[in-house]
């Protein structure tokens, strides 16, 4: 177990506490009391523990940035709804992974993903099987989405550039 | 006649168009106008985007919404996703001045601007709020002597606090419109719990995904329902394919129907089964639709 | 009238003193006040003006008296802190220099200038001018004013019969004084009469309970007026006028001995509130043996007779012929001198928390249910069982905060349930030493005489604490909870199994809507009654003469609840042993030739405290002095002018004004 980082707990932008609990302070009200973990759908059958990932936050720890973990989360939300203190752990996990994604630590299928993102305009492009049940349907080929508007799709194109989102993915 | 901006996403145009086109034949027979979103994008997906960069999610998110603000439609969503993101980066983007700012900043150089002029809707919400009477009048009780296992998902109506939908550990509404259908909505354990889909966690850590699928299929199996009803199309995605990936990796058979709302809809208003797609799933349909025919003849 | 010139002061020669105080640092470290006194000595009708380090201070106040007397001083301006703190005593200070005390002005230069404004000296000291000048304005107006002096009855109504309403009207009527105590149930006793056993010290509740309730019966100076609600309080502090409702039995108490046959002969078994539904009484009862009065009671929601006009077997078979169908509501009318509320609390509505299963899982109950059941008078004998096949449990959960804690119920934490459900695991423990009794906590809460100890010898006892808030509880087939919790000190996740299910349900406040209406009472943002301050006057509200103590006020526990009742009764008594209250006689007064009977007045006060009467054929406002609190909305509604807001006046306050405009434009 790592020390805790002396400056870790500092509300500063630099540290990982500070820059998430610069985004909502509802965190600091956690009180630990586990009925985020123990809600946890994926905690039953997985290594994520949200109770002790947000005292890892609190602590000042940043060695959960390079963490599975952070990752076995499919953002459900009941654990958000149920916190008794309104902590919020759903969005600090976005924040954390937003971090680490930022600090290089992202999954290799998730690049993948998010560059079809980027060339295509969706996660899920169509398909030539899909097509042709588009059109059996009676419905046009391609939907009225990016895929049919090649303009569209440069619009979003610029917009994942200037957020900076190609670079950030790698 | 109120239209509305119609937001497809990528699951229902690219992998389930049945539930696209049985979403415009329900609408139709209940008189609501729908707009195409031209040049729309991924919403884009709240627990895989929103993961990598919350500043790209809400501005994607913003261009989308100016398409539709542009249509002068509020959005209609089919999937707990895309109601997710939108739902929630349009109140973000009402409420927070600094990144309505910051997002129209990025906008400006693609020539769209954010007004915040539109509502986001879900299509289950909308339909029992404003069409329930007409649900009843067109499909009432045609669907009498089937056991439905209702699923909501999860962003449909978390968090509870901003959505304030209904009781996410006690949810009715999509139960009270299969009700009027008159089929029956059956009781499993742990209804209330997601899919396994998202987060990004069916794309990183399948296995982690399907044991949640795994979970919430045992306990449909034993309620002994006909069909799985979701109104997400990722969740629908998890459920039909799932079961596939569950039988290809691990022996696992269920073989239940995966149905979606607009697909439920449009069988009780007595529409084509083939035109609501409803033979392109991973899953067989067949065995809920013989079901049906069987109890329609009785 | 509106609108004319500032009216020449007084003709008696007026003579004001300006004492400027330092308050220490507090002021004179922010405003010079040596500049403020040489400001105000030039002040039109100032005689005099000096500044001093503590004027409240014995030789401060000193300083006032002797230059007084010395100088002939006949208005007073001290500029100090805010007048809630020593307006009072510089009041009597003035009184005792022998002039009238409301010749007396205070300026705010301290909380309204020296606090506010600390790293502005400058500016500070000119306000403080302008505050200054005011006061000396005002204060060549004030006039001498008398309070008003009335009787107050010896008498106090108690509003609950729980143990808090209990010991208040014991102490009181100990002193001598006349109680009314009312209760809204057939019996007093409130939900002490329900538990078992007490913590720590597991004293049997009803043994230690029931002496108290008889005594409250048998005091010569208490009057039990149960099963009744109050319906209307008017009036005010020393002289409140009530109207109790007595609701009707249909039995007549004074025959009625209690022996039970109408109870065995009734064909109507109605689930028994007292035992929480889990045991039954009739639709003609008690709600339990030692019911004080121990009268029956018939339930008209119930009762075949009043719902579809059948049956009368129990006036056929009472003995003493005390059924009296025919029996009406009785307005009841009280003059008390002072009101306790005593009205307990209710228990949160567990089946709000969808994810425990109350309401749905046969085997989750709250914990007085629990307590119900351990009572050996309760509807199981005291067999801890489960309610859906009456077997004993071998594996019980206690979880903790149920309501308690949340921002999705009740924030607060309602104090007592920790050590409730600690000594409900021994009883399950001591009741059967091979089971199995897990308490599912955040925080265990032991912080009274001997709480800490008596968990420690719990645990002793083999009962096992578990940190961790529990997620969710689901039923199985055989009625068997599944619990799902992390134990946060292990940092692991459980799905485990129980037979029975105890929720320490949170407390919250007795639904008094309509009581609070009829006395203007306010709640803390917890639901509560509110008390006048949280540290110095815990048992006092807003309103002069009413009083709260006990659960109504915020949870606690059975000793903290007596010594709340005792205090109640104690500042109680001490109104009304004075014999006397003062009211204060900053007013509003009619002049009633400019009163042209317009009414507006009357539509505008909150406070019913002024009205028309007609006057040699005319209709003219007249003001009752007790009711008024001289809040001014008449006097500004007024379209005459007619009336005056005394200590108050249109002068005064445009004199103010101009005072501070002038001081601020030099």
């Amino acid at each position: 177990m790592p020390d805790p980082v002396q400056e870790g707990r500092s509300e500063t932008d630099e540290t990982v506490f500070g820059e998430i609990v610069s985004r909502g302070r509802n965190l600091l009200k956690c009180i630990q009391c586990g009925a985020c973990t123990g809600s946890c759908p994926s905690g039953r059958r997985t290594q994520l523990r949200v109770r002790r990932l947000m005292e890892k936050v609190l602590m000042g720890f940043e060695d959960m940035l390079n963490s599975d973990d952070l990752w076995l989360c499919t953002t459900c939300y009941v654990c958000f709804d149920r916190c008794p203190r309104d902590a919020q752990p759903t969005s600090v996990m976005k924040r954390l992974r937003n971090i680490a994604v930022r600090k290089g630590f992202m999954k290799p299928a998730h690049q993948k993903v998010a560059r079809l993102f980027c060339e295509t305009g969706h996660l899920v492009p169509i398909n030539d099987e899909v097509k042709a049940v588009r059109k059996s349907l009676g419905l046009s080929e391609l939907p009225p989405t990016v895929h049919s508007h090649p303009e569209s799709l440069k619009e979003l194109q610029i917009l994942l550039d200037v957020t900076g989102f190609r670079r950030l993915i790698g | 006649m109120t239209d509305y901006s119609l937001f497809l996403g990528c699951i229902v145009p690219n992998r389930y168009p049945g539930i696209e086109s049985a979403t415009k034949m329900v609408f139709n027979k209940l008189g609501v106008g729908l707009k195409d979103m031209l040049g729309a994008s991924c919403c884009p997906a709240p627990g895989v985007v929103g993961s990598f960069s919350e500043e790209t999610w809400l501005t994607v998110a913003a261009r989308n919404l100016a398409i539709a603000e542009e249509n002068h439609a509020d959005v209609v969503t089919l999937c707990n996703g895309c109601f997710g993101t939108l739902f929630e980066a349009n109140s973000t983007l009402k409420n927070e001045e600094e990144a309505r700012k910051a997002v129209n900043m990025f906008l400006s150089k693609t020539g769209k601007r954010y007004k915040g002029s539109v509502e986001v809707h879900h299509f289950a919400k909308l339909i029992y709020e404003k069409h329930l009477d007409q649900v009843k009048q067109l499909g009432g009780q045609s669907l009498t002597g089937v056991k439905i296992a209702v699923h909501y998902g999860c962003h449909l109506l978390r968090p509870r606090t901003l959505k304030k939908i209904d009781n996410p550990e006690k949810p009715g509404f999509v139960d009270e419109l299969v009700h009027s259908l008159g089929a029956e909505s059956v009781d499993y354990r742990d209804k209330h719990m997601c899919c396994g889909a998202g987060g990004g966690v069916r794309s990183s850590n399948l296995e982690v995904a399907l044991d949640m699928t795994r979970e919430k299929l045992e306990n449909i199996r034993a309620s002994q329902a006909d069909c799985i009803l979701n109104v997400c199309a990722f969740c629908h995605l998890q459920f039909d394919r799932g079961q596939r990936e569950l039988a290809e990796k691990m022996g696992l058979e269920y073989n239940i129907p995966v149905v979606h709302l607009s697909q439920l809809l449009g069988l009780a208003f007595g529409l084509n089964p083939r035109l609501l797609g409803l033979q392109a799933h991973a899953i067989s349909t067949q065995p809920f639709l013989r079901k049906l025919a069987e109890v329609s003849s009785r | 009238m509106k609108g004319e010139p500032l009216k020449e002061p007084p003709k008696e020669p007026v003579k004001v003193g300006v004492f400027i105080c330092h308050c220490g640092s507090n002021i004179a470290g922010t405003v010079d006040v040596k500049a403020l006194a040489e400001f105000a000595g030039g002040l039109p009708g100032v005689e005099f003006s000096t500044h001093y380090v503590y004027l409240c201070s014995d030789p401060g106040q000193g300083l006032i008296k002797e230059s007084v007397k010395r100088l002939g001083l006949n208005r007073v301006v001290v500029a100090a802190c805010s007048p809630r703190m020593h307006e009072e005593t510089f009041r009597r200070t003035v009184r005792e220099a022998g002039l009238n005390p409301y010749l007396l002005e205070v300026a705010n230069i301290r909380e309204q200038c020296s606090w506010v404004h600390m790293n502005q000296k400058e500016a500070a000291t000119e306000k403080a001018k302008a505050l200054v000048a005011a006061a000396v304005v005002k204060s060549l107006y004030n006039e001498p004013l008398e309070p008003l002096t009335l009787g107050v009855e010896k008498s106090v109504l108690v509003v609950g019969g729980g143990v808090a309403g209990i010991q208040a009207s014991i102490d009181l009527a100990d002193q001598g004084f006349k109680v009314y105590l009312v209760e809204k149930q057939p019996s007093i006793g409130g939900h002490m009469a329900q538990l078992d056993k007490t913590f720590p010290t597991l004293d049997c509740s009803s043994c230690i309970l029931t002496p108290k309730m008889v005594e409250a019966s048998r005091h010569e100076n208490i009057e039990l007026l149960t099963y009744s609600e109050v319906k209307s309080v008017e009036g005010h502090v020393g002289s409140f006028e009530v109207t109790v409702l007595k609701k009707p039995r249909y039995i007549r108490e004074d025959l009625c001995r209690a022996c039970g046959i109408c109870a065995e002969k009734c064909p109507i078994k109605v689930p028994s509130e007292f035992d929480m539904g889990l045991g039954e009484r009739k639709a003609i009862y008690i709600p339990f043996p030692q019911a004080v009065p121990l009268k029956y009671t018939i339930d008209p929601a119930h009762c075949l007779y009043h719902t579809k006009g059948v049956c009368r077997v129990c006036e056929k078979f009472c003995p003493e012929k005390a059924v009296d169908f025919d029996q009406k509501p009785v307005e009841v009318k009280l003059k008390v001198g002072a009101i306790i509320l005593a009205t307990g609390y209710d228990l949160y509505d567990c089946s709000q928390k969808y994810e425990y299963g109350y309401g749905r899982y046969r085997n989750v109950i709250t914990n007085l249910e629990f307590e119900r059941m351990v009572s050996a008078s309760g509807p199981t004998s005291g067999q801890i069982i489960r309610p859906s096949d009456r077997k004993s449990p071998r594996r019980v959960a206690f979880l903790q905060c149920v309501g308690s804690r949340d921002v999705n119920s009740n924030k607060y934490c309602s104090r007592i349930c920790c050590m409730a459900s600690v000594k409900q695991a021994h009883q399950v423990k001591e009741k059967d030493p091979s089971s199995d009794v897990v308490i599912f906590y955040t925080d265990l809460r032991c912080f009274g005489k001997g709480y800490e100890e008596f968990l420690e010898r719990v645990q002793g006892e083999g009962i096992k604490v578990v940190r961790g808030r529990v997620a969710e509880v689901v039923e199985d087939a055989s009625g068997n909870l599944r619990l799902r919790y992390e134990n946060t000190y292990l940092g692991e996740v459980f799905e485990e199994e129980f037979d029975l299910v105890v929720l320490a349900a949170g407390l919250i406040p007795s639904d008094i809507k309509e009581l609070r209406t009829i006395l203007k009472l306010s709640t803390t943002p917890d639901g509560f009654l509110a008390e006048a301050h949280p540290k110095l006057r815990p048992v006092e509200t807003f309103t002069e003469g009413i009083y709260v103590c006990g659960a109504a006020q915020g949870p606690k526990d059975i000793p903290d609840t007596v010594a709340q009742a005792s205090a109640a009764a104690s500042r109680a008594s001490a109104l009304l042993a004075e014999g006397m209250v003062s009211i204060e006689p900053i007013t509003a007064e009619v002049d009633e030739d400019r009163c042209g009977g317009c009414g507006l007045c009357v539509q505008a006060c909150f406070f019913n405290a002024i009205e028309l009467e007609v006057k040699e054929g005319k209709r003219k406002a007249k003001v009752n002095q007790v009711l008024c609190k001289g809040c001014g909305v008449c006097g500004a509604t007024c379209p005459s002018g007619a009336v005056k807001m005394r200590h108050f006046t249109d002068e005064q306050l445009r004199g103010e004004v101009e005072a501070i405009l002038s001081t601020v434009r030099r």
